[in-house]
């Protein structure tokens, strides 16, 4: 991959109010905020930040009806078409129906939960961009243990170095400085 | 909201440790050498397990003659150690599913290790059902519909054993999924902490670059919701669908419409007590006593008593129904369960599930780690027993009294059942030394260490009652959102 790597000023917090609250003030003065990186999901700062809700419900939904669709073709299917050009292996047990849908419900309802949950898994790595031997693109110390940290772009709109640096002191910062993307 | 410094609930950390002490305690095993007695606990696994690998070794070999099944009873301890071994791993999906939707904040200690034992458990369950087919390396196979050349034939989507195999695999593959996905966040801090160069290399793999990123966080987290909403009704589905084995066949004492929820309770019940065994002993060796506190425990001894109530009220539903049924088979089943030949496993499974959760209701036994720990083994015993009573009393007496006989399990049983138990501990050893036991960041979410505002606001708000004024933004809006 041939992306520019970028810098971004950083600020430091030793607490999750500090953050929630840094982060209302920067994007409240406008300042044009990369990402925050915290060692657990820090509930509210998703607000602070402005984010919008995720759309993985979406994929989850898509995944559990491909389930359910691919598993009534496969039962009706397999048990119940016999036609010359397609055609399963409809079998007499017991003297059933062919097509007895409520005992196709335990299978359809298990591919359902599988693929749902196979798809949102797989959408959470899409969305994120996660994949084995990824490397980290901005790497800040501690983020994983016990920091909380905010990524300000100074390229973006609305930049203005005094007042970031002024807000994030502010606010607790123990560290404010300029960090580069590695990868 | 994890953040609320409740007045009544103590807290769920002890010790008020740093963000990062969280850490250093839980990764401390993963980084030091074992010790001695993590050393003989594995030794001693792991022989068990060989053993019973050769045990399934000589059977595969010599075929399923060598099991003590007879043609009256077709199924013995093979299909007993699969449902016993599939009920263990509900709890699992239970804490960190179920109690996830609840939110209920103490599962966060406790929900790694205890999904850790759901896959090791299922895998020992799955065990079962493949070489009770004799031939499995054919079996394992034929059971999923898969375009082949004998047809191609199709598996028959009507009968139970088949849903059976949907439910565990499907079970299996989510519990794994979602173990993995809760699993990210804290390897990329064992990653960040990595002394050695090969350890950074493969918690960097594992770890699939998760950088903390909060915009990660947000998909991060409806992720982990949507799988523990799928989760939840998929391990009812599971023991509801294994119960079916037996209530939609035709024999007295399996032929009822109690079974799914029996079975549920029952494997709720029989997981806690295995979660409580294997914490108890890990919290203790690993040095962890104050992330699993003694509240983890007694709050798993709750839900021992309250499931130990509701098998033991199956039970009597059971008899009510036999009776109150007329059908002369079904009061014959269960007479001869208190009174017949296995009247001793019977009365086994009542006392270990029934009266001796009893003691639970006293705080002073709930709170006494010896007494836990004893009672949490006299449950899986029970729990065992009773999966034993169910199959093979209802078919040791059938509807041809030529035909009666009784069941004497070999050694070949008898080691196989001892190495899934090799298998389950190996398999928990080897995991409580290379991932953390503990998902470090739900811990940190709920300790207090990094939550000094809160503090601060809340001793006002409670003393002037609810004041909403007191209650900042992230507060309000937190206590709709989910948090792990």
């Amino acid at each position: 991959m041939s992306r520019e790597l970028k810098t971004f000023l950083v600020g430091v917090f030793e607490e999750e109010d500090q953050i929630i609250a840094a982060t209302r003030a920067v994007v409240g003065a406008g300042l044009p905020v990369h990402d925050c990186f915290t060692p657990y999901a820090v509930h509210g700062l998703d607000h602070a930040q402005k984010l919008p809700r995720s759309k993985l419900t979406y994929v989850c939904f898509g995944g559990g009806l491909l389930g359910f669709l691919t598993a009534i073709t496969l039962q009706v299917y397999t048990q119940g078409i016999e036609t010359p050009l397609l055609s399963g292996w409809p079998l007499i047990i017991g003297g059933k129906p062919f097509i007895p849908l409520p005992a196709f419900v335990p299978v359809t309802f298990e591919l359902t939960v599988l693929f749902g949950g196979l798809i949102s898994a797989a959408g959470l790595l899409a969305f994120c961009r996660l994949y084995p031997g990824k490397k980290v693109p901005l790497h800040i110390d501690g983020v994983t243990n016990d920091r909380f940290a905010i990524a300000l772009d100074p390229q973006g709109q609305g930049w203005n170095e005094a007042r970031a640096r002024k807000l994030l002191t502010d606010h607790g910062a123990i560290e404010v400085a300029y960090v580069g993307e590695t990868a | 909201m994890s953040s609320h410094t409740s007045h009544l609930r103590e807290p769920l950390v002890v010790g008020n440790p740093t963000l990062a002490q969280i850490s250093d305690d839980v990764c401390a095993p993963m980084e030091r050498k074992p010790s001695g007695l993590w050393w003989a606990a594995f030794s001693v696994a792991f022989t068990v397990m060989i053993i019973g690998l050769s045990a399934i070794g000589y059977e595969f070999y010599t075929g399923i003659g060598v099991w003590g099944l007879n043609k009256t009873i077709g199924w013995g301890f093979d299909i007993t150690n699969f449902v016993f071994w599939v009920g263990i791993g509900h709890a699992g999906t239970l804490i960190s599913a179920i109690l996830f939707l609840f939110r209920q904040k103490w599962r966060t200690s406790i929900n790694r290790s205890a999904e850790a034992m759901t896959l090791f458990a299922v895998i020992c369950a799955a065990i079962f059902p493949l070489i009770h087919m004799g031939r499995p390396w054919f079996g394992m196979l034929w059971v999923f519909p898969y375009p082949n050349l004998r047809g191609p034939l199709w598996v028959n989507f009507r009968s139970p054993l088949l849903w059976d195999v949907f439910a565990i695999s499907t079970y299996f593959t989510i519990s794994a999924v979602f173990w993995f996905i809760g699993l990210i966040p804290d390897l990329a801090t064992v990653r960040d902490r990595a002394g050695t160069r090969i350890r950074k290399k493969i918690y960097g793999i594992l770890s699939l670059g998760w950088s903390g990123s909060n915009r990660h966080w947000v998909h991060y987290e409806t992720v982990y919701m949507l799988l523990a909403g799928l989760a939840t009704p998929l391990v009812l589905s599971v023991h509801t669908i294994v119960s079916m084995d037996f209530a939609t066949s035709i024999m007295p004492g399996w032929h009822t419409t109690i079974f799914p929820p029996y079975f549920v309770a029952g494997a709720i019940f029989s997981g806690f007590a295995m979660v409580l065994t294997l914490l108890i002993i890990t919290r203790k060796v690993l040095n962890i006593e104050h992330l699993i506190t003694i509240n983890h425990l007694e709050n798993m001894c709750k839900v021992i008593v309250a499931t130990g109530m509701m098998v033991g009220l199956a039970y009597a539903t059971e008899f009510l129904i036999a009776w109150y049924s007329g059908s002369n088979y079904e009061g014959f089943t269960f007479i001869n369960r208190a009174k017949g030949p296995y009247a001793w496993a019977y009365w086994t499974m009542v006392s270990c599930n029934v009266l001796s959760p009893q003691v639970f209701w006293f705080k002073k036994m709930r709170t006494s780690v010896p007494v836990i720990f004893v009672m949490s083994l006299v449950v899986n015993v029970g729990m065992w027993f009773e999966r034993f009573v169910i199959i093979v009393t209802s078919l040791h007496r059938d509807y041809l009294p030529s035909s009666w006989a009784m069941y004497s399990p070999t050694w070949v049983e008898y080691t196989t059942l001892l190495g899934t138990f090799g298998i389950f501990f190996t398999a928990f050893l080897v995991f409580t030394r290379v991932l953390p036991v503990i998902a470090i960041g739900e811990v940190k979410s709920v300790s207090q260490f990094a939550k000094k505002g809160h503090a601060k606001v809340h001793p006002s708000a409670s003393a002037s009652g609810l004041d909403p004024e007191a209650m900042t933004d992230d507060e309000a809006d937190g206590a709709l959102e989910v948090s792990p």
